[in-house]
């Protein structure tokens, strides 16, 4: 038996999507460009789909784009837009918190002639909407803000962000894989343009995800073809992804409420807990603007991947923004625009909780965690010079 | 290869670490080595006897392969002679691991390079040289690069009013004991306050106030400098210089405070 609380790296399905998508692998197969009775109804189902999730963040039905992922819908809200609307100017604004996909995104542009600002954060992760409005010049064309950071929880001032931008008549995109499931998302309220979600984290399937497309933008298309979604994503649809998205999105309407408040509930147990229990540890993000399932520590003197392996004995699956963990060696770059040092990103570790864990989850994280901190830090030079006896 | 797919051998080591602790006495000497790319810490003791070594322990700050090989060659050249224990390499206490990850090759496998650290040290009745504090005369430093563009924007020369450090992130360059005075004064007003000093130690500042210092939340830069101070319109982050890696990197602050 073994808890698993890093649902912000990947989410089960839930069985009830995987029953609705079944049919569509076989009895259901139509494709829907075809003009006949499959392909007929193949039409009807992804319509269906584009009012269910239009529905879940309050847009219009034929403002949903699928695309085959988060990824795919930041690229096409950044580089189908800035490309489609450079005659207006050369400048976008991200902040230093983004996912590493925008930050990667932003370097392209910045070889294709974009100049990208990247806005600070607070020491807690949170962008200041008057930092923001000193950045934005008259070349400014894109602000991408996202919706809370997928790492340390902080949740940005969205509303505020949208309505500089529809003051300024900038348009404004926000990455809201992190919120979605955790925070109500409305559109409409929050003068958003362009949004990324994702299908895997509301536990629907991988491989699909949406961008909402507010009408009257105008982007240029990445993938190329027979004109699929209004000619701004071609390929043939993925039926049984979108009607797996769909389900999941109308059961996270239903259940979200109910399911935040139980989320919250282990969040705080846990960070209570585990800041009593164990000293020089800290929470990173912010204290209260946070996601609901979000716990995010450091512990000094000590290293993240020995902690997660440690926590993978005792049947505890956790991430890190450690450098050691990455792939490139490098800490996360969110903990990093805080304010810490490396040496601190280091010792940090990150709960997520999610739709099946259950309070024996948190109490065996609070049981487990004391002992490996304090053994890891019998082994640390840091400890012991920091702390005289 | 993941990162973290270890051999059982790196797993045992890194779950049952063997001579983990300091030596202390006069046949003693103990090598230091330091990532600067990641701050992993390893610090290998070595106690000599008829030129072999005749205890070993060590302490280590870093991943689980960092870990696992300081625990690894601590048994590899308990016993042997100095000679012999200068011979082993990164890669034959990687081999005697069973391998590890290609990532965690050069990041992690430091402890032969502590060990043959500790030796020379040894060898050379020394352990690493301890900097002397150095102390900039009030008034006299040079400017930092971006500190006259950013005065009064983030930069602070004096501190009057503690009103504006309310929740921001501080940096205080040592100018002796004053700034320190006003380091801690900053705790009440903000839970980010970082000191930078090119000291080892800030002991020598008076007992009382290293003391106060070191309970504190306020966290020490020891011997590093700030090169540069850099924003948009406000400060945003300090180029530092760490004096003993002759590394730079960048440390996002809210204001900086450097007493004239």
């Amino acid at each position: 038996m073994s808890s698993y609380i890093d649902y912000q790296s990947a989410k089960p399905l839930d069985p009830r999507v995987i029953e609705a998508m079944l049919p569509y692998f076989h009895e259901r197969f139509g494709n829907p460009s075809s003009l006949h009775g499959e392909g007929d109804e193949a039409t009807k189902v992804v319509e269906a789909c584009r009012r269910t999730i239009s529905g879940f963040i309050n847009a219009e039905p034929d403002e949903i784009i699928f695309t085959s992922g988060a990824t795919e819908s930041n690229n096409l809200a950044l580089i189908g837009y800035a490309s489609r609307n450079k005659a207006k100017g050369n400048h976008l604004i991200i902040s230093e918190v983004e996912h590493i996909s925008l930050h990667n995104i932003a370097k392209l542009l910045e070889k294709d002639g974009f100049v990208v600002s990247k806005l600070p954060v607070d020491q807690y992760g949170k962008v200041s909407v008057q930092k923001l409005a000193s950045r934005i010049t008259p070349e400014t064309i894109l602000i991408s803000i996202g919706y809370a950071s997928n790492e340390i929880g902080t949740v940005q001032p969205i509303a505020e962000i949208g309505r500089l931008a529809r003051e300024k008549g900038i348009a404004f995109h926000s990455d809201a894989v992190a919120a979605e499931g955790l925070i109500p998302l409305d559109v409409t309220r929050d003068t958003i343009d362009l949004l990324t979600l994702s299908s895997n984290d509301i536990y629907g399937p991988q491989g699909v995800g949406v961008l909402y497309v507010r009408k009257g933008m105008r982007l240029n298309p990445l993938i190329i073809g027979g004109g699929q979604e209004r000619g701004v994503r071609s390929g043939t649809e993925n039926i049984a992804g979108i009607v797996g998205m769909s389900t999941a999105a109308e059961i996270m309407g239903r259940e979200m409420e109910g399911e935040v408040k139980r989320l919250a509930q282990y969040r705080d147990k846990l960070i209570k807990a585990i800041l009593e229990r164990i000293p020089k540890s800290h929470l990173n993000g912010h204290p209260t603007d946070r996601l609901a399932n979000n716990a995010h520590f450091r512990f000094e003197a000590i290293e993240g991947e020995s902690l997660l392996l440690s926590l993978k004995d005792a049947g505890v699956s956790a991430a890190t923004g450690s450098a050691c963990s990455s792939k490139t060696l490098e800490p996360s770059h969110t903990l990093i625009s805080t304010g810490l040092l490396h040496e601190e990103a280091h010792g940090s570790l990150e709960f997520t909780f999610g739709r099946f864990n259950k309070e024996e989850d948190v109490d065996r994280v609070i049981e487990v965690l004391p002992p490996i901190v304090e053994r890891l830090r019998k082994l640390s030079p840091l400890y012991t010079e920091e702390v005289p006896a | 290869m993941k990162s973290t797919q270890y051999s059982e051998k790196v797993l045992d080591h890194f779950r049952n670490p063997r001579n983990v602790g300091t030596l202390e006495g006069d046949d003693v000497a103990w090598g230091e080595v330091g990532n600067p790319v990641c701050g992993d810490l390893m610090k290998m003791y070595i106690q000599v006897e008829d030129d072999k070594i005749a205890d070993i322990k060590f302490q280590t700050f870093g991943c689980g392969s960092a870990i696992a090989t300081s625990s690894m060659v601590t048994e590899m050249v308990k016993g042997k002679t100095l000679d012999e224990a200068l011979k082993v390499t990164r890669q034959d206490v990687a081999d005697e691991l069973d391998g590890l990850p290609p990532i965690k090759m050069h990041c992690s496998n430091l402890a032969a390079d502590a060990l043959h650290e500790a030796i020379k040290n040894y060898r050379g009745k020394k352990t690493k040289a301890v900097l002397p504090l150095i102390q900039a005369t009030t008034g006299s430093a040079k400017w930092l690069a971006g500190e006259k563009e950013f005065l009064g924007r983030g930069v602070y020369h004096t501190v009057d009013d503690f009103a504006p450090f309310q929740d921001k992130r501080v940096m205080v360059v040592d100018r002796g004991p004053k700034s320190l005075e006003i380091a801690l004064e900053l705790t009440k007003h903000t839970g980010r306050v970082i000191v930078v000093t090119p000291a080892k130690t800030i002991s020598s500042t008076g007992a009382d106030l290293a003391t106060n210092i070191k309970q504190s939340d306020i966290k020490i830069i020891y011997e590093s400098e700030p090169l540069e101070v850099r924003g948009s319109d406000e400060v945003e982050k300090v180029l530092v210089h760490d004096l003993d890696e002759d590394e730079e990197y960048e440390l996002f602050v809210d204001a900086i405070i450097i007493l004239k």
